[in-house]
């Protein structure tokens, strides 16, 4: 009985909030739970067009699954980098590490 | 408005107030804690889509264990102890470009008229989604199990540091 | 007659020969230059003889023999682009062909005693080798682009050998003026070439342009400028005015190289080219002879009163050989081939046996100024004897080889041009006669001026006599040809004019009223040099006072080099530097080092854009997709 904008809708306000934390945000960190964010909104995303708009093969849905999964391997890997960074140049924000410049 | 509706709002709210409470804490474990709260929202939203399985492993990966390790990971590169400000000097213009993404995505998303039933959102049982997973997509449930491990063994190198560290 | 190729192939191997193997050769591999030369001498013999075999009595079968060079399609012509090497015999090949090897092999032969010693010896003779073959290639060609080929390797050539000591500022000048100042004229004969070509037939042989000419295939004022325009390459090679500033400079090579260049190669290609092409001139405007005859006349004129000047016994016989290059042009100009080529065949031997002689002086004496030598008769009998022949051959005196051909020029002026022209030519005969006999005077008779040049003075050795007496020799009787009882004697269908023509021609004419002009003409000239110029030339020294600006004029060479300078000075530099200007502001610092820069300092500026920090990134993929989604709901509302 939800019209399916509602989802969009909450979709499109969680990604731009995780944008927004991306862009501003200096910690590596949190830099990555914003991301989670604009995942999540993401998977709303696919998982309300598949429910909505076609249930016969609902494979938004499927997407939505993986990329929960994507997902998980990508904060393990992430973190294990911000981890690395930490330890050789006592440095967790992004900012700092500018070495790949001119 | 229904009490659908009204459910739906009320757990829409939740969820965005956890993002917000992600991008503008001051604090990182707040931040963390946010990020819970918005992770849980969702997953009543799936729950609202009616899709339950979804609902239960966003609650077991995102809520459990994601969490968990953000918290261990802030925990080992003592985030708090951080010198500086927590944002970047992009403040003004990172809100203005989220304002204007988020303007031309709703006026994208009302203006459209999306083909069929936009009303109801159709059930989809656990049963189906099983079947489905393994005989479709089987292939890449398949690789990303072998994407999971790969992920799993290069987090383990990269975090373990080279030998006589 | 299919063997004719050899005559230039033989000198132009010795000259491949002497390049790579000359400095290990015994001599420096002076014999195999002389012989080569001497080979292609006795080839043309028989060459000659297969082309009077052929003769059936009216006309000649012409030898042609030809071999593809380049052969490919012309793109969206179809037709087919074919250049060939080929070669073609005809009675004025035979007349070059024969002077340019006799001339060649007797300056070749003087050669070894004359350059004994010089540091470039070999050097000497490879270029030599090349300077016959290419003269030999170039009246050999049975196509213009080959006769081009040649054309530019006898220009190359006479640079290297004006160039020749070249450690010599002014030699070195010399060899650029030569070279650079012909090839003004090459330009021109170039480009006449492409236009008959562009027009013309799809062929670059000569034969088959000259037919498709007389059967009108050209536009009349078409025609007449490419004709011109060859004849602009023909003024530069042969040195007619105005282009005729470098020959008397040509003067700092080896006075061998300088007689090769006057008598036989070189200078006469432009005679050839015309005498060649002269039915293209036929059929052309009237104007393009008119030109030939005014250019001609104009040489003439100024070269001979240049003549008067000079005091560098080379130079005056530069300026003689001008006035005698000049006749051949007012010849062709009058359309008598057959009286220039006599010319040029009698000029070839006596110009350089004057050449040797000369050369004979300055290699005995050290000294070139005239004014500085005299009396060398005593000391040098055999070259004062074949020296006077060359003079009196050159200044047309009966029965010395030149009179008969200046005569034959004569009677054509007479016959086919207005009265001013003949009245000019006479006139030029007096002066011609002047300054002959003053060098002779003044270099060989009465009192030497200078006592040390005087005891150093020496005759030649065997090798510098012989081919002096030869050449000698052919200076007197060489005229003898005209007569038809000689060609007959000889074995050839007729005289000089019966052997290039044939039936068409006319018979040669002793016009006993021309000849007694111009003898008594030549002749007083010459006793008025005589008288002028004998013991202390007081008399020339009062009459030299008297015009002092007209003197001045003539030694100055009618200031022609100082117009040139100048043009070159102001105009063409200042025309260069505008150039250059250009080049060097635009082209180079705006164009090459513009673009240089721009990629440097954009670069230079643009890196700061690479902060290496991760939130700019973030936010420059941020502004890309939010500009991408405007523009798209832009497009699609």
């Amino acid at each position: 009985m939800i019209p399916i904008d509602n989802f969009l809708v909450l979709s499109a306000i969680l990604f731009s909030l995780g944008m927004y934390g991306v862009l501003v945000r200096r910690n590596a960190v949190l830099i990555l739970m914003s991301v989670e964010l604009m995942l999540q909104a993401v998977a709303i995303n696919f998982v309300a067009f598949a429910v909505y708009l076609n249930p016969e093969t609902f494979t938004g849905l499927i997407f939505g699954i993986f990329v929960i999964v994507i997902a998980a391997a990508e904060v393990g890997l992430a973190l294990a980098i911000i981890l690395r960074l930490f330890r050789n140049r006592q440095i967790s924000n992004v900012d700092e590490a500018d070495l790949m410049k001119w | 408005m229904t009490y659908e509706e009204a459910i739906f709002y009320v757990i829409a709210a939740v969820t965005v107030a956890g993002g917000l409470g992600v991008v503008i804490a001051r604090n990182v474990i707040h931040s963390a804690l946010f990020l819970i709260m918005a992770l849980l929202g969702v997953a009543a939203v799936y729950v609202l889509l009616a899709s339950e399985f979804l609902a239960i492993v966003q609650v077991l990966v995102y809520g459990g264990a994601v969490t968990i390790l953000i918290l261990f990971a802030m925990m080992l590169t003592r985030v708090r102890d951080t010198a500086g400000p927590m944002d970047g000097p992009q403040r003004p213009i990172a809100a203005l470009a989220a304002t204007i993404f988020l303007g031309t995505t709703v006026l994208a998303v009302t203006q459209t008229e999306w083909r069929g039933n936009t009303e109801e959102a159709t059930v989809i049982s656990i049963y189906e989604i099983g079947e489905v997973l393994f005989t479709t997509w089987a292939m890449p449930f398949e690789i990303a199990s072998l994407v999971l491990m790969v992920s799993l063994i290069g987090a383990i190198v990269l975090a373990r540091g080279e030998e006589g560290e | 007659m299919d063997q004719a190729w050899l005559i230039p192939a033989i000198p132009a191997a010795a000259f491949a020969i002497l390049l790579i193997f000359g400095p290990y050769l015994p001599r420096k591999g002076d014999w195999l230059a002389i012989a080569a030369i001497g080979a292609s001498f006795i080839l043309v013999f028989p060459v000659l003889a297969d082309l009077l075999d052929q003769a059936d009595g009216t006309t000649y079968v012409a030898g042609e023999k030809a071999w593809e060079w380049i052969s490919f399609d012309l793109a969206g012509v179809g037709e087919k682009f074919e250049i060939e090497i080929g070669f073609y015999v005809d009675p004025i090949t035979i007349v070059m062909l024969a002077v340019v090897t006799l001339v060649a092999l007797m300056v070749q032969v003087y050669s070894i005693a004359y350059m004994k010693g010089d540091s470039r010896y070999g050097w000497y003779f490879t270029v030599m080798s090349l300077f016959a073959a290419s003269m030999l290639l170039l009246v050999l060609s049975n196509n213009l682009l080959l006769l081009y080929a040649g054309w530019e390797a006898v220009g190359f050539c006479s640079f290297l050998l004006i160039g020749f000591w070249w450690e010599k500022r002014s030699a070195a000048e010399a060899a650029k003026k030569a070279f650079i100042t012909t090839r003004i004229g090459d330009v021109g004969l170039l480009i006449g070439i492409i236009m008959l070509w562009l027009e013309g037939p799809n062929t670059f042989n000569i034969q088959e342009i000259i037919t498709f000419a007389e059967e009108g295939g050209y536009d009349n004022t078409y025609l007449t400028g490419a004709v011109l325009l060859m004849f602009m390459g023909a003024l530069g090679k042969s040195g007619q005015f105005p282009l005729h500033v470098w020959l008397p400079d040509a003067m700092e090579g080896p006075t061998p190289v300088s007689a090769l260049i006057h008598a036989a190669t070189m200078v006469v290609a432009g005679v050839y080219l015309v005498a060649r092409m002269l039915p293209l001139f036929e059929v052309a405007d009237p104007i393009a002879l008119d030109v030939v005859l005014v250019v001609g006349l104009t040489t003439v004129m100024i070269s001979a009163t240049m003549g008067l000047a000079a005091t560098d016994i080379k130079r005056v016989i530069a300026y003689s050989t001008l006035n005698s290059l000049g006749l051949m042009f007012v010849a062709l100009g009058s359309s008598a081939v057959a009286a220039a080529m006599l010319y040029l065949f009698v000029h070839g031997f006596f110009k350089a046996l004057l050449f040797l002689g000369a050369g004979s002086v300055i290699h005995a004496t050290k000294e070139q100024d005239m004014n500085r030598l005299g009396g060398l008769a005593a000391k040098m009998p055999i070259t004062a004897a074949v020296f006077a022949i060359g003079t009196l051959a050159m200044i047309g005196i009966i029965p010395l080889s030149g009179f008969w051909a200046k005569d034959e020029v004569l009677v054509f002026a007479k016959e086919e041009q207005n009265i001013i022209v003949y009245l000019v030519l006479l006139s030029s005969l007096v002066i011609t006669g002047l300054y002959m006999t003053r060098l002779f005077v003044r270099t060989f008779l009465f009192a030497p001026r200078e006592q040390a040049a005087y005891d150093h003075a020496h005759e030649g050795g065997l090798l510098i006599t012989v081919p002096l007496l030869i050449l000698g020799l052919l200076a007197t009787v060489g005229g003898f040809v005209v007569f038809d009882e000689v060609g007959e004697a000889l074995g050839f269908p007729g005289g000089f004019a019966q052997f290039v023509f044939l039936n068409e021609a006319h018979e040669f004419e002793f016009h006993l009223d021309t000849a007694i002009t111009s003898s008594v003409l030549a002749g007083g000239g010459a006793v008025a040099g005589w008288i002028l110029w004998q013991n202390k030339a007081e008399l020339a020294a009062r009459i030299r006072d008297r015009f002092a600006p007209v003197s001045t004029l003539l030694s100055n060479r009618y200031y022609i080099d100082e117009i040139y300078q100048f043009v070159i000075d102001r105009i063409v530099l200042g025309l260069g530097s505008i150039i250059a200007w250009f080049d060097r502001v635009v082209v180079n610092d705006g164009g090459v080092d513009g673009s240089a820069k721009l990629g440097y300092f954009t670069g230079f500026e643009a890196k700061f854009l690479q902060t290496g920090r991760l939130p700019n990134y973030a936010l420059a993929i941020v502004v890309g997709i939010l500009v991408l989604s405007i523009a798209m709901l832009v497009t699609q509302v």
